[in-house]
């Protein structure tokens, strides 16, 4: 048996797992990331994951946050301490924790009865919040003084992130949180100092932000001088509209909760003929109701960036967990035939980017074009450098393509047929000129029309816009380590990219491949990628596999071997790794 | 100084005789009075023989989906609030359809001027019944009868919130005009709705019945909504009252917003100041 000191002698600390769980309403999100914030502004890299129910109170609640001194893509399976504020918890969450966890409870409470050699600490939350008349959420605080007593922070820091939090709220809520905070890092001071281990202390990191997929996408559409944001509330991209709807006095953007999905959608298309980049956001139901309107944007050649954020479906299936369900649905979305783009960011730091540029692309191409995020990426923080925050702010340039404000020529056609598929959008309000933007077909002046010979040449200069794109705007897909060398590929799209770099570490000889402009797939520079010899491996977070579909559609590729979850929780580095050895012995 | 001309498109493809040449020559004319000209004004078309104006009246126009007129134009309105938006639509589009986004358009008091060619019948697809169709209407789709009683939009305006209310007959253009100009002066949400024959399958509500039917308002107080729901009342007996209805004057939805106090949106700078974003994340 180790001794504690050896334990973390041993561990060093260069990845830790901290856990906490209690009855949903209770407060446990907001105490998490107030742990987080801690860790991130003392320079550790910290990446999140919250459980809770589609309810607002009852239920079960956990938040689970690795934190380590290198940059961290995805939670590690097992906790290093557990906070049980319910009994529930400890039944839950028992099963994963290291062996020298750490088990925070309160023995007035229950006692958790284990054959495992945890570290138990009972902490006496019920008798504190007694003592100071506290309401029964204050226990996260409590225990939120606890853990960073044990992980040897200064108070001095639970100070200055609680005075942050809550001066808007005045000196008083400061105060009576603050003395919540202290007492339970007192408590751990003077009565378990032994466990206490100086883990979160400064490093030396730069500067970080804390951000989750949703605040993502928020400051990349102020990148992409997003004017105009409508939504309807839809879990998991409701925050989405909350915080562009908080920061509209200072960004000057439009944001606005319309009366359905159907209305927002419109009203972003409505804005964006008017000239300002605009965008929607929602999840796969309120996606569906959009669709009609997907299709006017094609045809109309308006256009409009969509945040997508899946859920579990179909219908309204599991609301606050993840999938990667709706691939197919976003890619084919809308009737008739018509060119979109479909990006799906890996990480906050790309959907940072790659936000920002779709506004680029749907100015470029006059299309509809796609954010795929899930519940996963959506709502989990992830902790950024600053100064990457201002690399992709300062080299972000503004490019709306052939968008024009007025015209020299007499005859201005807003659909004039042209080789790369784009043509010159007029911005209305240019005197002595006027045209219609139709969502019926349409000659090249915009009235409609029901000519053989015209639909095609509409078609087909719609159609032409792909090639445009292929030669200057799509990317092939990142390639992480050398894939000449390995002999296992792990294949995958959007928000696993993470558990997919991390469960590299633990495969020999192991490349990653992940697809972040999925779709249109420029099977040129996609098939060289895919070699007989080697071992690839599709990993996705839905039941039929549909990126190997989509792969096999654009590309011919065809993936034999696949790793899929679809329970409502992300893939783990496990999932990964029991999949490939059992193959391999 | 426009002229009618400067707003006509191609020749219409209406039926002979149907209403809706009437509201076509009205509008233009109406915006001409106002002084307005193509490039000046924003146009939102439903889908149906209303929408069709998309090929005949020359504006910065779109011409959308079915039932989506209206949140198309808040859009438009929001982005480039200094041009005046007017929703050509029919009573299939924005009741049915629609229904939904209409009555969320009068909370709001969004400033545009809906114009809603109510012809009992959906024209476009062969006359199918409308929401405004009369109970026991015979149609391809009811061939036993509309079950049904006719939508109110008179008295769902009123109810919701819309600030400027008034009702025309296509076989008037003078007061169709009048009533036009009178709306889209109105600042925050108008509604005309036009009462129009269609000859070809509304074979009961036609010119005669409505000209025995409609009368002109005077001295009704336009501000008083139990007199007005009381004059709108009067279509369930199919009376049908022309003129302004209701006016009442308040802050549209743009003046509200003070990201609009000084420029458009689609006018102002660009934002830059990412530091006072950025605390939120530290």
């Amino acid at each position: 048996m180790k001794t504690e000191i050896e334990y973390f002698q041993n561990n060093l600390f260069m990845k830790f797992t901290w856990m906490i769980g209690g009855e949903a309403g209770f407060g446990i999100m907001t105490t998490g990331v107030l742990m987080a914030k801690i860790a991130s502004r003392l320079g550790y890299s910290v990446f999140d994951y919250v459980e809770y129910p589609s309810l607002i109170r009852g239920g079960h609640n956990a938040y689970k946050l690795t934190l380590s001194d290198e940059k961290t893509h995805c939670l590690q399976e097992k906790s290093d301490i557990l906070i049980c504020l319910n009994e529930e918890t400890w039944k839950l969450h028992q099963t994963q924790l290291k062996d020298d966890a750490v088990v925070i409870f309160d023995s007035k409470n229950f006692i958790p009865q284990s054959t495992k050699l945890f570290r138990m600490l009972s902490l006496p939350m019920g008798k504190i919040l007694k003592e100071l008349s506290g309401q029964a959420v204050m226990k996260n605080t409590i225990a939120l003084g606890a853990s960073c007593a044990l992980l040897g922070v200064n108070f001095q820091d639970i100070d200055s992130l609680l005075l942050g939090q809550f001066e808007k709220k005045g000196k008083e809520v400061v105060e009576y949180n603050r003395q919540f905070a202290k007492r339970g890092y007192d408590y751990v001071k003077d009565n378990f100092n032994g466990l206490s281990q100086p883990i979160l202390t400064e490093n030396k990191n730069q500067k970080q932000l804390l951000v989750t997929g949703n605040e993502a996408f928020a400051l990349g559409a102020v990148i992409g001088d997003c004017r105009f944001y409508a939504a309807y509330p839809m879990t998991p991209s409701s925050s989405v509209l909350t915080t562009l709807a908080d920061w509209q006095k200072k960004t000057q953007m439009v944001v606005r909760h319309s009366e359905d999905e159907i209305a927002v959608v419109s009203s972003a298309l409505g804005a964006s003929f008017a000239g300002a980049r605009s965008a929607v956001g929602t999840s796969g139901g309120g996606f569906a109701l959009m669709v009609e309107s997907i299709s006017f944007s094609g045809i109309a050649e308006i256009p409009l960036v969509v945040f997508l954020s899946q859920r579990p479906g179909p219908a309204t299936g599991m609301p606050t967990w993840t999938e990667q369900g709706d691939l197919l649905f976003a890619v084919n979305a809308g009737h008739g035939e018509f060119p979109k783009i479909v990006l799906t960011p890996g990480d906050v730091e790309e959907m940072i980017s790659l936000t920002a540029k779709a506004f680029n692309l749907a100015d470029i191409y006059q299309l509809p074009v796609i954010i795929l995020s899930d519940m996963y990426l959506s709502e989990s923080h992830n902790t950024i450098k600053q100064s990457i925050l201002n690399k992709i702010k300062n080299q972000y340039q503004i490019n709306r393509g052939k968008t024009i404000n007025f015209v020299d020529d007499e005859k201005y056609l807003r659909y004039q047929i042209s080789n790369d598929g784009i043509s010159p959008r007029l911005i209305p309000g240019f005197k002595e000129h006027y045209y219609q933007s139709n969502s019926y077909e349409h000659l090249q002046d915009g009235h409609t029309t029901e000519n053989g010979d015209e639909r095609i040449n509409q078609v087909k200069k719609r159609a032409a816009k792909i090639n445009t794109y292929f030669k200057n705007d799509f990317s092939a897909p990142l390639i992480y380590d050398d894939l000449d060398k390995a002999k296992t590929v792990l294949v995958g799209w959007g928000s696993v990219k993470g558990i997919l770099l991390e469960a590299q570490k633990q495969i020999s000889d192991c490349a990653v491949i992940h697809f972040n402009h999925i779709y249109p797939l420029d099977k040129e520079k996609v098939i060289k990628l895919f070699n007989e010899n080697k071992r690839y491996v599709l990993i996705e977070n839905n039941s039929t596999g549909q990126f190997r579909k989509l792969l096999q559609t654009e590309t011919g590729v065809e993936l034999k071997e696949k790793v899929l979850r679809y329970d409502g929780r992300p893939l783990t580095v496990q999932c990964i790794t029991e999949k490939i050895n059992k193959h391999e012995s | 100084m426009s002229s009618i001309k400067d707003f006509s498109g191609y020749a219409p493809t209406w039926c002979p005789g149907c209403g809706d040449w009437g509201i076509g020559i009205a509008i233009k004319s109406a915006l001409v009075q106002l002084g307005l000209t193509p490039s000046g004004i924003g146009v939102v078309f439903g889908i149906g023989c209303s929408g069709n104006m998309n090929d005949f009246l020359n504006a910065y126009a779109i011409h959308g989906l079915h039932g989506r007129a209206i949140p198309t134009a808040i859009g438009y309105k929001l982005a480039n609030h200094k041009i005046p938006i007017i929703v050509v639509t029919g009573d299939g589009d924005c009741y049915g359809e629609g229904g939904n986004h209409f009555l969320h358009a009068c909370r709001g008091n969004h400033d545009i001027t809906v114009i809603v060619h109510d012809n009992r019948v959906y024209g476009l697809t062969t006359g199918q019944v409308a929401p405004t169709a009369m109970k026991g209407a015979l149609s391809k789709s009811t061939p036993y009868g509309l079950i049904e009683t006719p939508f109110n939009p008179l008295a769902l305006a009123l109810t919701q919130g819309a600030t400027f209310i008034a009702q025309s007959f296509a076989g008037d253009a003078p007061h169709m005009i009048s009533m036009i100009k009178r709306a889209v002066a109105h600042k925050g949400f108008s509604l005309v709705n036009i009462l129009q024959p269609c000859v070809t399958f509304n074979k009961i509500n036609g010119y005669q019945y409505y000209r025995e039917r409609v009368y002109k308002l005077t001295d009704n107080k336009i501000d008083d909504k139990d007199e007005t729901m009381r004059i709108i009342r009067e279509v369930e007996k199919e009376k049908y009252p022309l003129g302004i209805i209701y006016q009442n004057q308040q802050s549209s939805y743009h003046e509200q917003l003070p990201q609009l106090m000084n420029n458009s949106l689609i006018k102002r700078k660009r934002f830059s100041d990412f530091k006072l974003l950025e605390k939120d994340f530290i």
